[in-house]
């Protein structure tokens, strides 16, 4: 391959007004610089295909990454959120991107590479076809990833997946040296605009007013599922035995406050997949039983509960509007499931 | 067309005379001379929108008052718009005074607090005058801000928890952060971010004389433009950087730069309504200090990392970005790569990555850049 030409991305191209704002930088096939072997290889391609029945009888159009090297057929379908990505601490990956149509890139949110292998187009460049984003996981936690080309719409579209890296020791342990848990239970968390769902990629570039300054979120989601079926399907809701440990992984996908209450009391151990209480100046936070805590749009909190007595425990997520604070659409955002201990 | 001011600040208009904002205050015994006045200002996208703003002697807008713990701080404010303000540093109850009709003066004398991150504001009508532009930063240095074991801080040593005073000893010691230590007063190593936004439609309404109960303000409130330090988008980082630029104003107060090992101060808060969730690529950053409910400066007795946090309105949150080493890079210094290596910072509440309805990312985004490894 080629070496890199700098001079035309955002790391020695000139930033202007045009390719900070309008225009970013946009490369084919750019060789990933300090390429080593690598120890485990993903790969993303886009799909705009999958449309999602709503709750009221209509569809949803949303966009998604698929995973081309998945072992079985449904594992390679257009899926909601995009597939988990899931990794050990210290592994060398290789994260490929082909956006097959139009640019696009792929931001591993929370891990720190380079600014080559960060994905975001006006400091580095955007993809048109295929590039291996190079990194290694130095932290165990709960990440994410999505594309970093207009990123208001394209994200909101749903072009993330979720990511979780493992200690040396694999998963059951949330980090080394942490606690050890049996039932693990990511939830993502997301709402959508359908008129947003209704827009082409490009919209709002280029100076187009398309309103993107306006959310009002009509569907909300845990896991892909829609809240109407959230206490029920077995995506979401979380069973366990009476003396196992369980780990709850939240992701706030939505452009929403996040208000999380939850009917056990827990303590957080990591956030943002960095763990709490390994070093002298942070501890791990005790999160008391019905007491709401709030998280902005992309947090994440890794929270281990352990169960004292058999029952049903509600979970409950409020929607809540980023200048009134209220529950989205008029009282309806919410999501609600259960802990089931048996 | 009243003898209002006219604020080119956007780099949409090649060859403008643009003002540099926010520029520290210059003191005299302590004194600072502010005024209110009325103001065309530039928008990224080019539509200019009626804000209120406060001045001082040296015409540059929304200045940054610095000063020291205990130093006796005099502000005179006179409001040269035709609708009466008032003044007040939350947090301060000595500094705030209720009203200040059209034309009139008004002095608040106080002591400086303890060190820590302050913003003032015109109350009157809130938020309705704050979210016209009527804010800015107010930050005491402590007269004491080492750790025992003599680490530079922020802070004054009285109010230091063990979590804060730890993370200031481990910077150029701890394995993590190899390196300097935090250096107290300069501007390279404190930055500022002060969120805002403005919805042109409420400002419209203001300019034509229209009385808006504040009570309708947070309901109706539709903004299109966001904003770092009243900068957007392309506007909110320095592009070229030589011995000229003035890291004490403007986009040079905003964007972290430095080598490897040159732990950064960022002093976020938001003067405005929506609740942002500002997010750092390349490092973690430490939450340091939050706002008690009083508006005092409280430090935290949990810094722990974060890559996005809430910023609800008339938050302050200070937080120390360590200029590690980006942590995930696979080869550290690289070889093939140059520097610097810059990374991004948005909110991640996506709707202020727009203007005017839309334009990633000209909306509330900035960058940082290491030049070089240790």
């Amino acid at each position: 391959m080629q070496a890199a030409d700098w001079t035309k991305t955002g790391v020695k191209g000139e930033l202007t007004y045009s390719t900070f704002g309008c225009n970013p930088f946009q490369e084919s096939n750019f060789p990933t610089p300090d390429r080593v072997a690598p120890d485990v290889n993903v790969e993303r391609h886009m799909d705009v295909s999958l449309e999602l029945p709503t709750p009221d009888g209509q569809k949803i159009r949303v966009w998604t990454f698929t995973d081309p090297l998945a072992p079985t057929v449904a594992g390679r379908a257009p899926m909601h959120p995009a597939p988990l990505m899931r990794f050990r601490q210290g592994q060398i990956v290789h994260s490929t991107l082909d956006p097959k149509k139009n640019a696009h890139t792929l931001h591993h949110h929370g891990i720190e590479p380079t600014t080559v292998n960060d994905g975001v187009g006006h400091v580095s460049f955007e993809v048109n076809a295929r590039y291996t984003y190079q990194f290694r996981p130095s932290r165990a936690g709960t990440f994410f990833y999505h594309c970093h080309r207009n990123t208001p719409l394209h994200f909101e579209m749903g072009m993330f997946g979720p990511m979780i890296v493992d200690p040396p020791e694999g998963p059951g342990t949330l980090f080394s040296g942490g606690p050890k848990y049996d039932v693990e239970r990511l939830l993502v968390l997301d709402d959508m605009d359908p008129r947003w769902h209704t827009l082409e990629h490009d919209a709002g570039m280029c100076g187009l007013d398309v309103g993107l300054n306006r959310f009002d979120p009509k569907y909300f989601l845990a896991n892909g599922v829609f809240n109407n079926r959230t206490t029920t399907d077995p995506r979401v809701v979380i069973n366990a035995k009476l003396g196992q440990t369980i780990l709850i992984r939240l992701l706030n996908a939505s452009y929403s406050v996040l208000e999380t209450t939850i009917g056990l009391p827990g303590i957080c151990h990591s956030m943002d997949g960095c763990s709490l209480g390994t070093e002298p100046w942070s501890s791990p936070l005790p999160l008391p039983a019905n007491r709401p805590f709030t998280m902005s749009s992309a947090q994440r909190r890794d929270i281990i509960i352990r169960p004292t007595a058999r029952g049903t425990f509600p979970v409950r997520f409020r929607f809540l509007h980023w200048v009134n604070g209220k529950v989205q659409d008029n009282g309806r955002g919410i999501v609600d499931t259960r802990i089931i201990v048996s | 067309m009243d003898r209002r001011k006219f604020l080119k600040a956007s780099a949409v208009v090649v060859g403008a005379a643009a003002l540099p904002a926010m520029a520290t205050a210059q003191t005299t015994g302590g004194t600072f001379d502010l005024t209110i006045e009325a103001v065309d200002s530039e928008m990224i996208d080019g539509v200019f929108v009626f804000s209120l703003m406060f001045f001082d002697r040296s015409q540059e807008g929304r200045p940054i008052l610095e000063v020291t713990e205990g130093d006796i701080v005099t502000i005179n404010v006179t409001n040269l718009d035709t609708r009466p303000h008032g003044f007040g540093i939350p947090g301060i109850p000595a500094a705030s005074v209720a009203s200040i009709p059209p034309g009139g003066s008004a002095t608040v004398r106080f002591t400086a607090p303890v060190g820590g991150t302050y913003m003032y504001i015109d109350p009157t009508l809130a938020p309705l005058n704050r979210i016209l532009g009527l804010y800015g930063a107010f930050i005491v240095h402590p007269k004491l801000g080492t750790t025992a074991a003599g680490s530079p801080t922020p802070y004054s040593r009285s109010t230091h928890t063990p979590q804060v005073a730890a993370l200031f000893d481990a910077l150029g010691v701890h394995k993590r952060f190899p390196g300097n230590k935090w250096v107290p007063r300069d501007v390279e190593r404190d930055k500022l971010w002060l969120f805002s936004q403005v919805d042109p439609l409420i400002a419209a309404r203001v300019d034509a004389g229209e009385v808006i109960p504040p009570a309708s303000v947070v309901p109706s409130f539709l903004p299109r433009y966001f904003m770092i330090n009243g900068l957007s988008g392309y506007d909110t980082a320095p592009h070229k950087i030589d011995a000229s630029l003035d890291w004490s104003k403007g986009s040079g107060r905003i964007m972290p730069h430095g080598r490897e090992g040159q732990p950064t101060l960022i002093r976020n808060m938001n003067a405005g309504l929506c609740t942002h969730s500002p997010h750092i690529h390349g490092n973690h950053i430490f939450k340091l200090s939050d706002t008690r409910a009083n508006g005092t400066v409280v430090l935290n007795t949990s810094c722990y990392e974060l890559d996005a946090w809430p910023m609800e309105p008339m938050a302050r949150r200070d937080v120390l970005l360590p200029f590690e080493k980006p942590i995930d890079a696979v080869v550290w210094p690289p070889k093939e790569e140059p520097f610097p290596m810059r990374y991004v910072m948005h909110c991640h509440t996506e709707m202020s990555q727009t203007a005017g309805g839309g334009n990633y990312p000209q909306g509330m985004v900035t960058h940082w850049e290491m030049t070089g490894p240790l």
